[in-house]
């Protein structure tokens, strides 16, 4: 186990999986010779070389194009999408070509499109989304966003290695500011829940950088007991951890820090109204953020995403109800 | 008495601008009230009929204290107007007293909207996991005090109710009704106090219901030879393995007794005049408490091929039907042994009364946190606070003989100590 | 006209000579040409009767492109069919009466009834099934040309797109992708002067084989209704690919001679310039060289069609698809086993197959 942070064990998980297999391809603007905007792929050009840490033109709808061609005759390409938000413009290929590639024609597309998402930076409008949940309804497509270091590495591996398209939101705004033990070598984290903390009265569901807003909005809450889950999956949803917490606790508050409309957490709220209703205690509560572009002066910016007061807030008025 | 002004702590009341049986609209005005700062007229907080005026005019009160009552929604219609008004200090007023009342809204019944769930009588909403555990454990919310907002019971006080009445296994296993006590020590039954000459009152014929109750049992116990023995079981591990499947342990007690009766079939078995069957499946019988009708015993066929959760359902839908009277006269036949479970009240022993043709009826008391003795690996002896319970089986010496129900009673006392979901 | 020597004189104003085509293979490219007019033909039949839902297109008319540049291609090439190249299809060996099956959505067809008519690949042939957003091939085409290039594959990609699809920014990101990165990759731009109703002149104010240069690589204009002539060219664009002369663009010139779909009546398109490319007919060109080389194209004609029928009679008998099973697949499992994209049929006598 070492300790390190976030972004360090995505690139640990990247560069332990292109050591073991030499299908692995990455493909991204700027993630060769400059090591990527991030830095995740620092390194990674002195070591792997042009070949297999390719610095593609700017043109996203070909980056994630020609890595299913490669897919489809054995590579194993990982996408990168300098902002999650610039995904947008490789729509078409990821949900027409990508995901429906298996089900009509009996050809997997294993590819891996790495999202750098998330707010909190003043990263205005084009540079803080969280755009999961488009590819969460299109079929053919799977989504994950890690919270921890050790997820972060565990998920970029089995992303990997899902023989399907795999979306996979690294939350740039954890990327230095988390930290945590890391095990050496190679392992896959399954595409399932986690319970982040054990609790009895209320059950705050949320992903990615959420978790810990959660987590810090819940520490103390009037002596009361509650549970965090980190979806870590959001497609497939964990729906047996889900219904599962809900059961054992009766309230839930869900937070997105993606827009609210249809984010992931409408798609929860939905799941529990349907096969958790005799185990409510109160109304399913969602803090999300507005239906508004992120903004990008740090006051207005402050004010759409979840705060920790404002989880805080919602999870205490419903202990009270 | 609305807090007008910060230091504001009583006000009095001046002027009622409506009566009982006014409809008010929302922010019309209501009353006239005088504090030290200031007279004011009051606006009505809802739109609907006064029902009831609490502060007469004149009188003060302190702030937060309520004036009147108005009913708003569909009750307003049929909102009950009290016969005496409270004799009203300004005049006009009574005109409107006098009158008869106003006859009700087309359509609207004399019961709650059918859409909210049933008003308690603290007026406050119940959750649909309340609703379940209070159907489970046959709890009635209104004994129950709700914290939460507005008084509204939580699940932690449905939860806190259970657990203190009763202990941790819900009374006669949740989601299963009240079962029957054939307890002869059922309270208030006998005992007597020595008076005057007494005059005893006009006695009446009983119910058919439980005329053949009666009859059942008399044949039973001059048929049968019946005898008792009884068993102290640990229920620690049933405890465990209940809050994981989420069921009660009536479902967990009868698993381990199927099992039993597998291993010891003479005990599941028919004696009729002299013709003895020994059945190798377990159609087992569950009494189930219909209050004033007495009991009935509905029948889980096949019962060996049931999981716990698969028992407490079934146990669960019998015992619904039961009480609504769906039983089909299959659902009643063909039991090869039955369980009774009363221990709602407390009591701890019984001894129950075998349903012919059956050779044996196990009862199962209230389970009691007790101070017993647990010996170690090291063979050393200590106290530990164990949940425990008295299986009684009533056997008819006829079939069986005390040696066996002794062992049939121990081979559920193992299987239920050792319990493992 | 008929002359009993296979010897032509090629040159740069000769018409495209059979250097490289045996007669077998000049009979091959007919056959194939045939096979796919009659499957399509008896298609639009089904289609009439309401044994094909949905919609129908076809390639009529336009049979050389897909054929010609097919017959270049080994078995290790990979392709991209769009929806008038079916003739691609039965080069690399899909079967009639799976492509029938195809069209009338049955269980048997290729993709099992999940999509329709032309939007296919059969895996196995190593065909990359259409997306409805064109020129979204073009793109995987060059992806799996990159692949090859990285992994020093002595192999190429291919991949059809028609004259509207080269306004959309795909067309833009993969032939810059491809000059980039110096690609083994075939673009065959098959301008067949509509995009449904659209023409030309409305959809691009320079053509695209000018634009190639502006890639880095060479654009060929080649006569889209000469087999043997979209063959040459694209068997010269993969030589030069193998070779690491990087992608070529070929536009193959021809006439969409049915509507858009068979529910177009083209009614756009001036009743001239359809009786102009009539006469350009690709079939009965190929068939005048195969008959001046002695072969019987009567009988070939009717062995093709004695094959289609029979095909027609196999599909019609298949059963459609399971309802039960329209959820199934849309994830291929975590420990299934890997698939790829397999080798097709290479007709070709240059890959050693005789005819």
């Amino acid at each position: 186990m070492t300790e390190m942070t976030y972004l360090r064990a995505i690139s640990d998980g990247l560069r332990t999986e292109m050591r073991s297999d030499e299908r692995v391809l990455l493909m991204g603007e700027d993630i060769g010779v400059f090591g990527g905007a991030f830095k995740v792929t620092d390194g990674f050009f002195d070591e792997f070389g042009a070949s297999r840490v390719m610095d593609t033109p700017l043109a996203e709808s070909a980056i994630i194009g020609t890595a299913i061609g490669a897919a489809v005759v054995g590579m194993r390409p990982v996408c990168e999408m300098q902002f999650a938000d610039f995904v947008a413009c490789g729509f078409d290929q990821l949900v027409n070509t990508a995901a429906k590639m298996y089900y009509r024609q009996d050809l997997p597309v294993n590819i891996t499109v790495r999202l750098p998402s998330g707010g909190g930076f003043s990263g205005g409008p084009f540079h803080s989304q969280n755009p999961e949940s488009w590819f969460m309804h299109a079929p053919g497509v799977k989504v994950v966003a890690p919270s921890t270091a050790e997820d972060a590495k565990g998920l970029i591996i089995a992303s990997m290695r899902d023989p399907n398209p795999v979306v996979y939101m690294e939350h740039k705004h954890l990327y230095r500011r988390v930290k945590g033990e890391v095990p050496e070598g190679s392992y896959e984290t399954p595409f399932r829940a986690r319970v982040a903390r054990e609790g009895e009265d209320l059950v705050v569901i949320a992903y990615g950088a959420m978790v810990h807003t959660a987590l810090e909005a819940t520490a103390d809450l009037a002596g009361a007991s509650v549970m965090v889950l980190d979806l870590r999956s959001l497609k497939p949803l964990d729906e047996e951890a889900i219904l599962g917490a809900v059961r054992h606790c009766s309230k839930v508050v869900i937070v997105d820090e993606a827009n609210e409309t249809c984010a992931a957490g409408a798609q929860v709220a939905a799941l529990i109204a349907e096969h958790a209703f005799e185990d409510l205690d109160g109304p399913v509560v969602r803090v999300a953020t507005p239906d508004c572009p992120i903004p990008f002066s740090p006051p207005l910016e402050a004010a759409v995403l979840p705060s920790v007061d404002r989880v805080r807030e919602a999870c205490r008025q419903l202990i009270e109800y | 008495m609305p807090q007008m002004g910060v230091s504001v702590a009583e006000g009095t009341v001046v002027q009622w601008r409506k009566q009982p049986g006014d409809w008010v609209q929302a922010d019309e005005t209501i009353a006239e009230v005088s504090t030290d700062k200031i007279d004011t007229e009051i606006p009505s907080p809802a739109s609907g009929r006064v029902v009831e005026i609490l502060v007469q005019v004149g009188v003060t009160v302190d702030v937060g204290v309520a004036l009147a009552r108005i009913a708003t929604g569909a009750a307003a219609a049929t909102a009950p107007v009290p016969a005496a008004a409270p004799a009203p200090a300004t005049p006009g007023s009574s005109a409107k007293l006098a009158s008869a009342p106003r006859p009700a809204r087309p359509g609207a019944s004399s019961q709650p909207r059918a859409a909210e769930p049933a008003p308690r009588s603290h007026g406050a909403r119940l959750s649909p996991v309340v609703q379940r555990i209070a159907e489970e454990h046959g709890v009635d919310l209104d004994a129950i005090e709700g914290t939460g907002r507005d008084g509204r019971v939580r699940k932690q006080d449905i939860m806190a109710y259970v657990e203190a009445h009763g202990g941790a296994r819900p009374p006669a296993g949740a989601g299963e009704p009240v079962l029957h006590s054939e307890s002869p020590y059922r309270p208030g039954a006998g005992g007597s106090l020595a008076h005057g000459p007494y005059v005893p009152p006009e006695g009446r014929p009983l119910s058919r219901m439980r005329s053949l109750i009666g009859e059942h049992m008399h044949r039973s116990l001059q048929t049968a030879a019946t005898c008792t023995t009884w068993i102290e079981v640990d229920m620690s591990r049933i405890e465990i393995a209940r809050k994981q499947l989420a069921i009660t342990a009536l479902p967990l007690i009868s698993r381990c007794v199927i099992h039993a009766l597998v291993e010891f079939p003479h005990v599941n078995a028919w004696l009729q005049d002299d013709v003895h069957t020994i059945h190798e499946q377990v159609n087992l019988g569950i009494a189930v408490d219909l209050g004033d009708d007495g009991l009935i015993v509905p029948v889980v066929r096949g019962a060996q091929d049931l999981s716990p959760e698969g028992l407490s359902r079934r146990i669960r839908d019998l015992a619904r039907r039961a009480r609504a009277r769906q039983l089909s006269p299959d659902d009643v036949r063909d039991g090869t042994f039955t369980i009774t479970n009363p221990g709602q009240f407390g009591s701890l022993m019984a001894t129950p009364v075998i349903s012919l043709p059956q050779v044996a009826i196990l009862d199962i008391e209230a389970i009691v946190k007790r101070p017993v003795v647990v010996t170690d690996q090291f063979g050393e002896d200590a106290i530990a606070i164990r949940p425990m319970v008295i299986l009684g089986l009533s056997w008819d010496h006829r079939a069986i003989d005390g040696a066996l129900a002794a062992r049939f009673l121990a081979n559920v006392k193992k299987r239920a100590e050792s319990y493992e979901a | 006209m008929a002359t009993s020597s296979t010897e032509v004189p090629s040159g740069p104003t000769a018409p495209a000579g059979p250097a490289h085509l045996t007669p077998g293979d000049r009979v091959g490219l007919l056959r194939a040409m045939l096979l796919m007019r009659a499957v399509e033909a008896r298609a639009m039949n089904l289609y009439r009767q309401g044994k094909v839902p949905g919609s129908f297109y076809d390639g009529f008319g336009q049979e050389a492109v897909s054929v010609g540049a097919a017959w270049a291609m080994s078995a290790a090439d990979r392709l991209c069919v769009l929806h008038r190249d079916l003739g691609a299809h039965l080069v690399r060996g899909v079967d009639p009466a799976t492509i029938l099956s195809q069209y009338m959505g049955r269980e048997a067809g290729v993709t099992g009834g999940r999509d329709g008519n032309v939007h296919f690949g059969d895996r196995r042939t190593g065909c990359v099934g259409m997306t409805s957003m064109l020129p979204d091939m073009m793109l995987v085409a060059t992806g799996m040309a990159m692949a090859f290039k990285l992994r020093g594959e002595a192999r190429c990609a291919l991949t059809w797109f028609g004259d509207g699809s080269t306004s959309r920014g795909d067309f833009h990101e993969a032939m810059n992708w491809a000059g980039v990165q110096r690609l083994p990759v075939i673009f065959v731009l098959e301008n067949n002067q509509f995009a449904y109703s659209t023409p030309t002149h409305l959809q691009y104010a320079v053509d695209p084989i000018e634009r190639a240069a502006g890639y880095g690589f060479p654009g060929v204009s080649v006569d889209g209704n000469d087999a043997e002539a979209v063959f040459e060219a694209t068997r010269e664009a993969r030589e030069r690919a193998i070779a690491g002369g990087g992608p070529t663009l070929i536009e193959a010139v021809t006439m969409r001679m049915h509507g858009h779909g068979a529910h177009d009546d083209m009614k756009y398109v001036p009743k001239a310039l359809v009786e102009e490319w009539r006469k350009k007919d690709p079939i009965d060109r190929q068939s005048a060289r195969v008959a001046a080389l002695g072969h019987d194209v009567d009988a070939l004609r009717e062995e093709v069609r004695a094959q289609v029928e029979q095909a027609t009679e196999v599909a019609l008998a298949g059963p459609m698809p399971d309802p039960a099973t329209a959820t199934d697949r849309v994830f291929h499992p975590r420990d299934g086993e890997e698939i790829l994209l397999e080798d097709g049929a290479a007709p070709w006598s240059g890959f050693g197959a005789t005819s």
